[in-house]
C-alpha cells in the first residue's frame, strides 16, 4: 500500500507539467492582451504599457515564462545571498487586482471548500440514502418517488433551480410568513442571518444533479449486487436482511458512487461557477473564470496549478478507499499466477 | 386498517412536512420591517446596502472603472466636484476657490484650510501633487507587493506641463506648484479652459505619502493603502476591504462638509446583477440594478422617480440618462465605408428605437448624436444622419452607387459574444438587409479578442462604447476624433477637426467655447465617422425607506445627502 501511494505521487509530477504546459501553450497563444484589457477603452500609455509588461514577464518568450512559473510553485527559494528558505509557493501577482495571487485563494477557496463539503454532505446523505430505499423498496411507491424526482432533478438546468429556491425561500416565503421566516438568498455572511445559513440554497442547489445520480447509481448497484451468488450464500447463512445489506451488498455496490463522489468532489472544489455566480458565492470558480475573461495569466495558472492539485489527490483517496471497500481488490500487489 | 402502501403515503407526507418544517426553521427572524416615514425631515442613523461590482481598485490613483469610481468620490473628495443635480455644473470641493490666467494655461486652486482627511491631518498642495505624481509616474510601485503597478488613469494629466501624451512623467510634473501649503499652481502645456472639470475626476483626489507608502493602521497592525485608503471624503473605511463580499465605510468625523445623514455604507459586492435585483427584493439591498427585463415591472412596484436621478420613497426607480453612448466604428480605411453616402445609408436604416424597446425595454434610448442629454451644451438631433428614415438611406445608398444594395460589397458587423451584444447586432443586420445590403455577423470570442482586432483594423462595422470622463462635449471629441487619439480605431483624419477642438480649447468665454464645441458637434455629425445607437440609462432601484438618493448622470451617488426613514 504504502509503494503504492508513492508511486501515485510520483506519477504526479509528469501529469503536472503535461497538463501545465498544454494549458500555458494554448493559453498564450490565444489572442488578447492583460495589460490593454486592463485599459479598457481608454487610452493606454506606451510606457505604463512597458512597464506593466516588464513587471509581469509579458515580454519574456512564452516558455521562459513558464519555467518562471514553475519557479514560483516552488516552496524552496535559493538564492547566494540568502540561502535556502522555504517562504512556500508563491504564484505571483494578479495583473488585473495588482494583489498577490495566493492572498486572492486564501480568500476565497476556504468558501469553494465549505461549499463543496456541503454539497458532498446532502449527496452522501440524500443520494445514498434515497437509493437504499429505492432499492430495498423496490416498485414501491418510495421507489416511484425516487426515480421521478431524480429524473426531475437531472433534467433542471442548476441555474434555473437556484433562481427559483431563491424566489421561494428568499422572497416568496418571506412574504407568506410576513417576514419571519425566510433563507438568505446570496453572499455568505452578515446580519440578520447566522454564517451558516447563506450555504444552505447553494449546497442545495449544487447538489441537485449529482444527488440524483448518486441516487440512481446507488439504486442499480444493490440491485445488481442482490442477485450475486455470495449474497445468496449470506442470506442462506440466516442473516438478517439488514446484516446481508450493510455487512455484504453496501461494501460491493459503493464502489461505483464512491467513485462517482469522489470525482464530484474534485470538481467542485474546482469552483462552481454557476452556482458562486447565482448565490454570489465568493469562491475560486468565479474568480477563475474572470481571470479567463481578462487574461489574467498569474490567477488562471495559479487557479490551475490548485485544481491540478486537489483534483489528483481527491482521485488517490478514491482509488486508496476501493481496497477497504472490497477486500478483492489489492493496491499496488503483484498478480500471483 | 390501513394497507403498507397507504402507510407509505402517510410517511412520505410527514417527510415532506418535516422538511418544510426544517427550512422555514433554519430561516430566521429579520428585523421588524421598517414603515418609511412620510416626513421628509432628515434623520440620522442607519447603514445603507449599497450593490456594486467588484472595483479593479478603491485607491484613486486606478479608479478607472463605475465600481471604483464610486467607493473613491465617497472615501475622497478631488479640487472640484460635479453638482449633484446637474452635472454639467461644478461646484467647490477640496479647493473652495480657483482662478484662471487670461489664456486658460495657469490654474491656481485655493484649498479650503478646513479639508481635513480622516486620520486628523490637514490636506495640503503637496498632497495633491504626490497623489498626481504617483499617477504620472509609469514605473509607480505596489507597496503591497513590491512589483511594478502604474496608474492607467495619466491620461487625466495629459494637459499638465511636464507631462508627456498619456500623461506620464517619470521625473515628476514640472507644472505643478505649492505656492504655499493651501495653494496649488497648474501649468498646462496648451490652453484648456475646461481643466477646471478634469480636475473633479475622483481618481485626482489627494493621498497622504506617508500612508501610501507605510500602509495604514488598524488594529494595531499596518494595512496597504489600496486595501483601506483613507481619504479627505465624507465617508471612512471602517475595516480593510474584503474582496469578493464588501466595502464598509463609516461618516467620517473629519469631513469639511455636511455630515452624512447615514452613520454608514455597505458597498455589498456582487457578481451578477440579476442576483442582486433578486437580493433587493429579499430587503438585503437599499440600492441595485433592476434585472435584465424587469424595469416594466419594478416602475409598477415601486414608481418612477420625478428626474430619473433622485429616489424618494415612493418614487424609487432611477431611469435618467447617463454620459455614455453605444455606437458602431466604421473602419473609414475600407473604400466602400470611405464613401460619405454609403456612410450616411448605414446610419438612416437602424431602427434605434426598436433596439432600445424590445431588447432593453426602455433602459436605453436612441442616439442622436455622439454626445448624451447629460452634457452641457447636448443639441439634439445635432447629427442629422442618426435618425431611422428608410426611404433617405435607400436614395443615400443609390446616391452612394449601390441602388438598392446592387454591387456593394458583404459588410461584416465585429462585436465580442461575450457581452451580450449579439441581439444588437442582430436587429442592425435585419435593418441593413432590408435596405439591400448583404450582412454578416463577426463575433470575436471576448473582449481581448476583439480588442485587438480593433488595434489591428481588422473589422470593417464594428461596436464599442464610451463612458465620459467629464461631462463636456470636447470629452467626446477629443478622445473619439481626434486624429492621433487610441480611440480613433475607425481610422478617420480630419486635421481640421484636431485645429477646431484645440481653438475651442482656448475660449475662456463660456458661451462663446459651447457654442465652437456644439458647431464642431454638428460639423462631425455631418460626416458620420461613426454611427451613434444608443444613449445609457439608469436602471436602477432604490429601497422605499431611503430619501434623497442622489444618483447623477455621471453615475456618481451622493450618499452624504440621503437619509434612512427610522
Amino acid at each position: 500500500m504504502g509503494r503504492y501511494i508513492a508511486r501515485r505521487i510520483a506519477q504526479f509530477i509528469p501529469v503536472f507539467l503535461g497538463v501545465t504546459l498544454i494549458l500555458f501553450f494554448i493559453t498564450t497563444v490565444l489572442p488578447g492582451d492583460p495589460v490593454a484589457v486592463r485599459a479598457g477603452t481608454k487610452p493606454l500609455s506606451p510606457a505604463v504599457y512597458k512597464s506593466l509588461r516588464h513587471a509581469y514577464g509579458l515580454d519574456k518568450p512564452w516558455y521562459v515564462q513558464y519555467v518562471d512559473y514553475l519557479g514560483s510553485l516552488s516552496p524552496v527559494r535559493y538564492s547566494p545571498k540568502s540561502g535556502l528558505r522555504f517562504p512556500g509557493p508563491d504564484l505571483g501577482v494578479s495583473i488585473s487586482y495588482g494583489r498577490p495571487v495566493i492572498a486572492m485563494f486564501e480568500e476565497t477557496f476556504p468558501y469553494t471548500a465549505e461549499l463543496a463539503f456541503a454539497a458532498i454532505a446532502v449527496e452522501i446523505v440524500i443520494g445514498i440514502g434515497v437509493g437504499i430505499v429505492a432499492a430495498v423498496k423496490q416498485f414501491s411507491i418510495w421507489d416511484t418517488f425516487a426515480t421521478l424526482s431524480t429524473s426531475i432533478l437531472v433534467a433542471l438546468p442548476v441555474f434555473w433551480l437556484g433562481v427559483m429556491l431563491q424566489y421561494l425561500f428568499g422572497i416568496l416565503l418571506q412574504q407568506w410568513t410576513g417576514g419571519i421566516f425566510y433563507l438568505p438568498i446570496a453572499g455568505a455572511s452578515g446580519p440578520p442571518f447566522a454564517d451558516w445559513q447563506y450555504l444552505i440554497l447553494p449546497a442545495v442547489t449544487l447538489a441537485s444533479v449529482s444527488t440524483a445520480y448518486a441516487a440512481r447509481i446507488m439504486r442499480s448497484q444493490l440491485l445488481e449486487v442482490g442477485g450475486q451468488d455470495y449474497v445468496r450464500t449470506a442470506q442462506a447463512k440466516g442473516l438478517s436482511p439488514s446484516a446481508v445489506l450493510w455487512g455484504h451488498e453496501m461494501k460491493n455496490a459503493l464502489i461505483p458512487v464512491v467513485t462517482f463522489i469522489g470525482l464530484d468532489l474534485g470538481a467542485m472544489l474546482s469552483g462552481a461557477i454557476l452556482t458562486e455566480t447565482v448565490f454570489n458565492w465568493p469562491g475560486i470558480g468565479n474568480m477563475i473564470y474572470q481571470a479567463i475573461g481578462r487574461r489574467d495569466y498569474p490567477v488562471i495558472f495559479g487557479g490551475v496549478s490548485l485544481i491540478l492539485f486537489i483534483v489528483l489527490v481527491v482521485n488517490l483517496l478514491v482509488d486508496i478507499s476501493y481496497a477497504f471497500l472490497d477486500p478483492r481488490i489489492r493496491l499496488g500487489s503483484k498478480v500471483e499466477g | 386498517m390501513s394497507t403498507p402502501r397507504f402507510r407509505s403515503v402517510i410517511v412520505l407526507a410527514a417527510v415532506m412536512v418535516l422538511a418544510v418544517g426544517v427550512l422555514g426553521a433554519v430561516g430566521c427572524m429579520p428585523k421588524a420591517a421598517t414603515t418609511s416615514s412620510s416626513s421628509s425631515t432628515p434623520v440620522k442613523g442607519g447603514t445603507l446596502s449599497y450593490y456594486i461590482g467588484e472595483p479593479a481598485a478603491i485607491d484613486p490613483y486606478n479608479a478607472q472603472e463605475t465600481e471604483g469610481v464610486q467607493v473613491v468620490h465617497q472615501l475622497f473628495r478631488s479640487l472640484t466636484d460635479f453638482d449633484d443635480y446637474d452635472a454639467t455644473k461644478l461646484v467647490p470641493a477640496a479647493a473652495s476657490t480657483w482662478t484662471v490666467n487670461a489664456d486658460a494655461t495657469v490654474w491656481t486652486f485655493h484649498l479650503n484650510p478646513a479639508d481635513k482627511f480622516s486620520d486628523g491631518n490637514t490636506v495640503t498642495a503637496q498632497d495633491f501633487i504626490y497623489a498626481w505624481n504617483r499617477i504620472a509616474n509609469p514605473n509607480t510601485v505596489n507597496t503591497a507587493t513590491k512589483k511594478a503597478d502604474p496608474s492607467q488613469i495619466s491620461y487625466h494629466l495629459a494637459f499638465v506641463r511636464g507631462t508627456d501624451d498619456y500623461g506620464n512623467a517619470p521625473k515628476g510634473i514640472s507644472g505643478l506648484k505649492a505656492l504655499d501649503a493651501n495653494t496649488l499652481q497648474v501649468t498646462l502645456k496648451a490652453p484648456f479652459a475646461e481643466f477646471d472639470y478634469v480636475v473633479a475626476h475622483p481618481g485626482l483626489a489627494p493621498v497622504e505619502k506617508s500612508l501610501v507608502e507605510g500602509g495604514v493602521d488598524y488594529n494595531g497592525s499596518k494595512v496597504a493603502f489600496g486595501e483601506m485608503p483613507v481619504g479627505n471624503g465624507p465617508f471612512k473605511m471602517s475595516q480593510p476591504w474584503k474582496h469578493n463580499q464588501y466595502i464598509k465605510v463609516v461618516a467620517s468625523d473629519t469631513y469639511y462638509g455636511a455630515k452624512p445623514y447615514l452613520a454608514g455604507v455597505n458597498f455589498m459586492e456582487y457578481k451578477d446583477p440579476d442576483t442582486a435585483y433578486l437580493a433587493f427584493q429579499s430587503g438585503a439591498l437599499d440600492f441595485s440594478q433592476i434585472g435584465t427585463g424587469k424595469i416594466k415591472d419594478a416602475e409598477s412596484k415601486y414608481g418612477d422617480s420625478a428626474d430619473g436621478y433622485t429616489s424618494n420613497p415612493g418614487k424609487q426607480v432611477l431611469l435618467g440618462a447617463e454620459n455614455s453612448v453605444y455606437y458602431l466604428l466604421i473602419n473609414n480605411k475600407i473604400s466602400v465605408l470611405n464613401n460619405l453616402k454609403f456612410r450616411e445609408a448605414l446610419s438612416l436604416a437602424i431602427n434605434r428605437q426598436a433596439i432600445c424597446d424590445t431588447i432593453f425595454q426602455g433602459s436605453r434610448q436612441p442616439a442622436d448624436n455622439i454626445v448624451p442629454p447629460g452634457i452641457a451644451g447636448y443639441q439634439p438631433g445635432a447629427w442629422q444622419y442618426a435618425k431611422y428614415d428608410v426611404a433617405a438611406a435607400e436614395k443615400a445608398l443609390a446616391d452612394a452607387g449601390y441602388p438598392g444594395g446592387k454591387g456593394a460589397p458583404q459588410i461584416t458587423l465585429a462585436y465580442n459574444a461575450d457581452g451580450g451584444h449579439q441581439p444588437i447586432m442582430e436587429l442592425v443586420q435585419a435593418d441593413l438587409t432590408k435596405i439591400g445590403l448583404k450582412v454578416k455577423l463577426n463575433p470575436f470570442a471576448d473582449f481581448p479578442t476583439y480588442l485587438k482586432a480593433l488595434t489591428a483594423k481588422n473589422f470593417m462595422v464594428g461596436r464599442l462604447g464610451w463612458v465620459a470622463d467629464y461631462p463636456i462635449i470636447d470629452d467626446f471629441m477629443n478622445p473619439l476624433f481626434r486624429t492621433t487619439s487610441s480611440n480613433n480605431y475607425f481610422v478617420f483624419p480630419n486635421k481640421t477637426f484636431d485645429a477646431e477642438i484645440d481653438a475651442a480649447r482656448k475660449m475662456t468665454d463660456p458661451t462663446q467655447r459651447l457654442a465652437a464645441y456644439q458647431a464642431l458637434d454638428k460639423q462631425i455629425g455631418d460626416q458620420v465617422p461613426v454611427i451613434p445607437l444608443m444613449f445609457y440609462k439608469h436602471h436602477h432601484v432604490v429601497s422605499s425607506r431611503v430619501h434623497n438618493f442622489i444618483f447623477s448622470s455621471m453615475y456618481l451617488a451622493d450618499l452624504s445627502k440621503c437619509w434612512i426613514s427610522k
